[in-house]
């Protein structure tokens, strides 16, 4: 058998571009002596970049969402209704980092904001936008203190506010601060967070781009996706499009956790073999143990077991082939000695605890799947949880307003599915009585 | 079987409660009424800034009863029904009086696998009280929360809706809890992220301390 090779060619002499090597980036001199902020002022200044050009440069990319659901970006900014110069514009960035097992954001609001900032301002550039919101989950205070520290010389030096750079274009930019709802990670309902209500989403149409916030037209982008933007402008959309797999190009943050040696976020491109990540990159499973099972993208993403993962590339198409998904990047690694009844017992708790409550699927559906979940886990369950927990997952999927209920859904099917050994071993041997015999009747 | 009707997951407050907030306390500063003004600058409508507004007040009563919720409502111009609403909806806002110090510890799968339970149990021990609880002299709350976004520095907490805790070990909840008892603050930590050890000799900021490099994960006892 000839060696499986991923798709993202020689990545031991990747260079990082979301997170390059220079120490103290985050400062806003650092980032202006490396080549910060002149892809904006190359937008604003140079007559070839008009709006269309900069959403076209970033559709030629091939840049998808990092957020989950992996949308192209460009495409996404095309749906912007044609200006009026009545009716405002928002963007509004995605910093509500919550998927368990995801922490991709976090660094590069550490490292790096900065090339947020640029992306957000590239973004209102191509869409004309009046303002933009950075909306950061509340636990994340340390760092949205840093970043308001930052926010507050950027706009000093001019690269936000009235007239920037002299070329008539004005935006703002706010800092929204969470307080600690995962729902929130979800568009529309990130969208009610900020109109100060409860953060529940809402139905969908009408799109954020024709009605978001406060009713206007809305776009709203990951933090990952939009720190891309500023190095698409500088190297041109080619340049991006050769990262990684074809059909899901560019570099990506991978968020490696669990039993693995080295865990941490790492920037490679994508399509990166799955085990070179967990061998290579995050220098193997800890102790020497065996691989047992792998979350690719965060909680909702179907669970692979050791034997999936065999030339498994980390892009959407090979994911999705073996029987998962991208979502956000954040791969945990469960060795040899994971139980993976209580491994689900947890995901479950956490799905009924952030269940937003408005949706009765959703709302109900999650107790009970956790309840149930738990019955097992600690032996009283039957044989026939199994299938009764299957069949309450599809009367959760695509029932309700978000896609909470589904995210919660996938991952108990696609556990018991993959895993179904464990569960077994775990429920009572059978409903019947000892000493009945099973005929057809008792059966 | 259905506990979770009886015992629900999000505790909700209680209706009409003795105001915790003496009258004469009950007011904004005028420098907190001028910042209160500038969140609201911040948006189309005066509703987005009661997110902002909650925090604030938060910070300065150190939990959110219905007056100062009311309060908070009325300096920022919405209904209190709205503000309530938000309130009760975000964990991170206190509905009840907490201990000085929060301890948020992290149990979600990434956690939970690296041995969160372990760190919740031995911080149980250690305080003498159970998650949700308040220490006696009114010190230490410990809460088990859900994902806070550093799973690759687990086990981890959160100390009060602030400073991240990374790499738990028992050593680092006892020197945690020694520093908390004298008053001090904890030093925010920043992770080294692996390929800048490797590029870089070290953590890329030199302006905050770093934790050690990076761990390789404990094996937990136990799972919950």
């Amino acid at each position: 058998m000839e060696p499986k090779t991923g798709k993202a060619g020689d990545w031991r002499n990747y260079e990082r571009v979301l997170l390059p090597k220079v120490k103290d980036l985050h400062l806003l001199e650092v980032y202006e002596a490396n080549g910060g902020y002149k892809a904006l002022r190359e937008i604003l200044t140079n007559d070839k970049w008009d709006p269309t050009a900069v959403t076209n440069e970033v559709k030629k990319s091939g840049l998808k969402g990092r957020g989950g659901a992996g949308f192209p970006t460009g495409l996404k900014w095309s749906f912007m209704p044609p200006i009026n110069p009545d009716i405002p514009r928002y963007l509004c960035c995605n910093g509500d980092e919550s998927e368990p097992g995801t922490f991709k954001d976090r660094q590069l609001l550490e490292y790096n904001p900065h090339a947020v900032f640029e992306g957000m301002l590239i973004a209102s550039y191509a869409m004309s936008l009046a303002g933009s919101y950075l909306y950061i989950r509340g636990e994340y205070a340390d760092w949205i203190t840093h970043m308001e520290g930052e926010l507050k010389k950027a706009y000093a030096k001019g690269y936000i506010g009235k007239d920037i750079m002299g070329s008539g274009f004005s935006t703002e930019l706010y800092i929204h601060k969470g307080a600690g709802a995962y729902i929130c990670g979800e568009e529309s309902s990130l969208m009610n967070s900020l109109e100060g209500k409860r953060a529940y989403p809402r139905v969908k149409p009408p799109f954020p781009a024709q009605k978001g916030i406060w009713g206007y037209p809305t776009t709203i982008n990951n933090v990952e996706t939009l720190a891309a933007v500023p190095e698409i402008i500088n190297r041109g959309g080619e340049w991006f499009a050769g990262i990684g797999a074809p059909t899901h190009a560019g570099p990506v943050l991978y968020g490696i956790s669990g039993h693995v040696n080295r865990p941490g976020v790492y920037e490679y491109p994508t399509g990166m073999l799955i085990s070179d990540l967990i061998y290579e990159v995050a220098g193997g499973i800890r102790g020497g143990k065996k691989l047992k099972a792998l979350v690719p993208g965060g909680s909702s993403t179907p669970v692979l077991r050791a034997d999936m993962i065999d030339g498994v590339t980390m892009d959407a198409d090979s994911l999705r082939e073996a029987g998962s998904m991208m979502g956000t990047s954040g791969m945990l690694v469960m060795d040899e000695d994971t139980d993976m009844v209580s491994f689900l017992r947890r995901i479950t708790h956490f799905y009924h605890h952030e269940s937003c409550g408005q949706c009765t699927p959703c709302r109900e559906g999650t107790g009970w799947l956790e309840n149930i979940v738990t019955r097992i886990d600690e032996g009283e369950g039957n044989l026939r949880d199994l299938d009764l927990l299957i069949d309450l997952c599809s009367e959760m999927e695509g029932r309700t307003v978000c896609a909470l209920a589904d995210a919660a859904a996938w991952p108990v099917r696609y556990t018991i599915d993959r895993f179904r050994d464990e569960f077994e071993a775990k429920c009572k041997a059978s409903l019947v009585p000892s000493g009945v015999e099973l005929t057809e009747a008792t059966a | 079987m259905a506990d979770f009707i009886k015992n629900p997951v999000v505790e909700l407050p209680e209706r009409n409660p003795a105001p915790a907030v003496p009258a004469s306390e009950l007011h904004f500063t005028e420098a907190e009424k001028a910042r209160i003004a500038e969140y609201v600058k911040s948006y189309p409508t005066a509703d987005g800034a009661i997110m902002r507004a909650l925090w604030l007040a938060q910070e300065k009563f150190s939990f959110l009863p219905p007056e100062v919720i009311k309060l908070t409502a009325e300096e920022v111009g919405i209904p209190y029904a709205q503000a309530y609403g938000v309130a009760t909806f975000y964990t991170q806002y206190y509905k009840k009086k907490m201990g000085t110090h929060v301890l948020d510890v992290c149990t979600c799968f990434s956690c939970q696998v690296c041995g969160g339970y372990d760190m919740l149990h031995y911080l149980e021990n250690k305080l003498g009280i159970h998650k949700g609880e308040t220490t006696e002299d009114g010190q230490f709350t410990i809460q088990e929360v859900e994902c806070l976004g550093a799973c690759g520095s687990a086990p981890m907490l959160q100390v009060t809706n602030g400073p991240y805790v990374h790499n738990l070990t028992t050593d680092k909840v006892d020197a945690l809890i020694d520093a908390l008892r004298e008053g001090k603050s904890w030093p925010f930590e920043s992770v080294t992220l692996p390929q800048d050890e490797d590029e870089m000799g070290g953590n890329r900021r030199t302006d905050v301390s770093a934790t050690e490099t990076y761990q390789t994960p404990p094996v937990s006892e136990t799972i919950r």
